[in-house]
């Protein structure tokens, strides 16, 4: 009775949004034109023409990723950074065995993974560095070098990972220095300012209209869009390797588990 | 520009089925007793609202919002009259984050109830103490 009765009220609440949606047109007219805010994210995306208002990146996202709305990514990354110290709290007094178990998948498979794992770190690594240029960024790349430690799990089993040299500890390390590398770049321009005494602004990354400080647009005529790409590889190592830390975590087996967490803890 | 029957049809279709397959995940969020049918709809919903607000900035005949050449700046106006709305795609990403961050914990935890109390069903786990 109490499941009709939840079925019933969630046919009701979707009847209602749909005829808001539609009829009513409660979130506009999709399709047929953006909004006026979007018209001016993507005038001043790139446009060496307006210095003072651009983030100098072709690609939108990023530049609102990264500069428009930078503070909300960057508590977004501490969201994530909590989201893994909780997962380290559930964990604690766990130590990771450097010898599980030795088997893993067969050998075409452990062969055909090899060759994929170069291959797939020069596409994070790339997808990280053209951030700013193409669509992409620091936590896309991260997501795609995360997969090679599920692959590694999973294909040689969980103690490749002592083999192959990453540690916990050592994973928990580079995703902390991402993390310190971004804050690093959020306070450059108030150090820069508390020594020249130009004014400068929190995780600014070109000229405002007070502000005369800016981070390098190129690098030898390359554009790297000031902060955005530091940013970008901050946020990929920071990302990546609190992957790392999870996948580990998880791919823990259960009886190493339970032997640890003692007998009082059974059921 | 004019957007045919065909077009109009398709984009309340997407529409539909986006507010179908929320309703659906909410129904196993709120109905389904296995906590981790309970993990599953949540991420169903999740994504189904994210993919929601990205259809928001959505229009017809667009392009992606980069611009391909920083030479000519003709085609920066153009960009801005043909491209889709960044901002929800932005949006989208910093709430993948953070619903993937969140879904971790919940998996963590989902994974530790299971070990303290030996079984993922919520009426079970209700009736146990502590």
């Amino acid at each position: 009775m109490r499941k009709y009765v939840v079925l019933f009220s969630i046919v009701i609440a979707t009847s209602v949004l749909a005829y808001l949606t539609t009829y009513l047109e409660a979130i506009g007219l999709i399709g047929l034109d953006t909004r006026y805010l979007a018209k001016l994210f993507l005038t001043f995306a790139y446009n060496p023409l307006a210095r003072e208002l651009t983030a100098i990146s072709p690609e939108a996202v990023t530049s609102i990723v990264w500069d428009f709305r930078g503070i909300d990514t960057f508590y977004e990354t501490a969201v994530f950074y909590m989201a893994i110290i909780a997962a380290l709290a559930i964990y604690r007094g766990i130590g990771y065995p450097s010898i599980q178990s030795e088997k893993g998948l067969s050998i075409i498979v452990r062969v055909v993974t090899k060759l994929l794992i170069p291959i797939n770190i020069a596409i994070a690594v790339s997808i990280a560095a053209h951030g700013h240029l193409t669509p992409g960024g620091g936590f896309q790349a991260g997501a795609a070098l995360a997969v090679i430690s599920v692959l590694l799990a999973v294909v040689f089993s969980a103690s490749s990972f002592t083999k192959v040299g990453i540690s916990l500890s050592k994973a928990i390390a580079l995703r902390t220095a991402g993390l310190l590398a971004i804050a690093a770049v959020v306070f450059i321009p108030v150090v820069f300012s508390a020594f020249t005494g130009v004014q400068a602004y929190l995780m600014q990354n070109q000229v405002k209209v007070d502000s005369a400080f800016a981070f390098p647009a190129y690098i030898q005529d390359q554009l790297i869009s000031g902060t955005l790409i530091w940013f970008n590889l901050a946020e990929f190592l920071a990302v990546s390797f609190g992957f790392f830390v999870i996948f580990m975590l998880l791919s823990l087996r259960e009886d190493v588990v339970k032997e640890q967490l003692g007998e009082d803890h059974g059921h | 520009m004019d957007t045919s029957f065909i077009e109009r049809f398709l984009i309340v279709l997407t529409l539909y089925n986006l507010l179908v397959t929320t309703s659906i995940s909410l129904y196993g969020i709120v109905a389904r007793p296995s906590i981790t049918k309970k993990i599953i709809s949540l991420t169903i919903f999740g994504d189904s609202l994210n993919v929601l607000a990205i259809f928001i900035g959505f229009r017809v005949f667009s392009v992606p919002p980069v611009l391909l050449r920083t030479d000519n700046l003709d085609e920066l106006l153009k960009l801005a009259y043909s491209a889709v709305d960044p901002l929800p795609q932005a949006l989208v990403l910093t709430a993948i984050v953070i619903g993937l961050a969140v879904n971790l914990f919940i998996i963590f935890l989902a994974l530790q109830v299971y070990r303290l109390y030996g079984t993922l069903d919520s009426r079970k786990i209700k009736e146990l103490r502590g």
